[in-house]
């Protein structure tokens, strides 16, 4: 009896980490998708490729890998010019 | 206890995590909208959002706005366009030759050759050019020319060679004589023209 209920809890718990991880990783896509269409459209329009949006697959850090390239990258597609209102 | 300072710790560790993505973000944020020629505010403040109880919603849709939004960059005028008339892409190459003229003779040269040679003498080369005066040296200095200038070096002649009254050695090299009024070879003065 001992080891069938540890079999149980055991299939249990692995369906259950499984379906947890499975809900993790689906929003993880969605909110994903939420920031890598509007990234897209900004890195094409920088001049970059858009799948650098991708990045934003990247947990925890991805977000900011595209924001750095965005950042500090010279944009290839030009970039507003600063010192004309006065203000650099 | 041990557990409630680790715990602690943990938190202050995350959140001070928090705290340099949130400046990082912030920073980023304002070169980026700035770059897209609106002001770096607006970047930084969408960022800030999320640090109030707004959550983290509004900063998205700001993203998406930001994201099909009209950019003031998309309106300049191009990188360096011209405001005025341009500037000409290469300055034109000025044809005029050079004219040394004085004590009977009258010498014309242009950039045809590199260099001539002032002598008194009679000419041995073609880029030779003969001031026939006894004070004249043989050869008497060499004359340089190049991207529309001139230049004159004196070649050890015991009569000297004088740029506007004042003498040119030998160890001084070539001098630009460009805009000098007329150059002396021994006695013999010569007014400098472009022809």
């Amino acid at each position: 009896m001992g080891p069938d209920i540890g079999a149980w809890l055991l299939s249990w718990a692995v369906g259950l980490g499984t379906a947890v991880l499975l809900v993790i990783v689906l929003v993880h896509l969605l909110v994903s998708l939420l920031l890598i269409i509007p990234s897209w459209r900004i890195l094409t329009r920088a001049g970059y490729s858009g799948a650098l949006s991708l990045f934003h697959l990247v947990p925890l850090i991805g977000s900011f890998i595209v924001m750095a390239i965005l950042a500090f990258g010279d944009w290839p597609a030009g970039e507003a010019r600063h010192g004309d209102g006065g203000r650099r | 206890m041990a557990e409630l300072t680790a715990l602690a710790g943990l938190f202050g560790l995350s959140s001070a995590f928090a705290l340099v993505g949130a400046v990082l973000a912030g920073w980023m944020a304002w070169r980026i909208v700035e770059k897209a020629g609106l002001p770096g505010w607006a970047g930084l403040g969408a960022i800030l959002l999320t640090l109030t109880g707004i959550g983290s919603v509004v900063p998205l849709v700001l993203l998406w706005v930001f994201a099909f939004m009209r950019w003031p960059r998309d309106e300049e005028t191009p990188a360096g366009a011209p405001r005025a008339l341009a500037a000409p892409l290469k300055a034109l190459a000025d044809r005029r030759g050079w004219r040394l003229e004085g004590g009977g003779v009258a010498l014309s040269f242009d950039e045809s050759a590199p260099s001539y040679r002032l002598t008194g003498g009679p000419a041995e080369q073609p880029t030779d050019l003969v001031v026939p005066d006894a004070s004249v040296g043989r050869p008497h200095a060499r004359l340089l020319t190049a991207a529309n200038r001139l230049g004159l070096e004196d070649l050890g002649s015991p009569g000297g060679t004088y740029i506007d009254g004042a003498r040119l050695l030998p160890e001084h090299g070539p001098r630009d004589i460009s805009a000098v009024r007329s150059i002396r070879l021994g006695s013999v003065e010569l007014a400098l023209s472009r022809t």
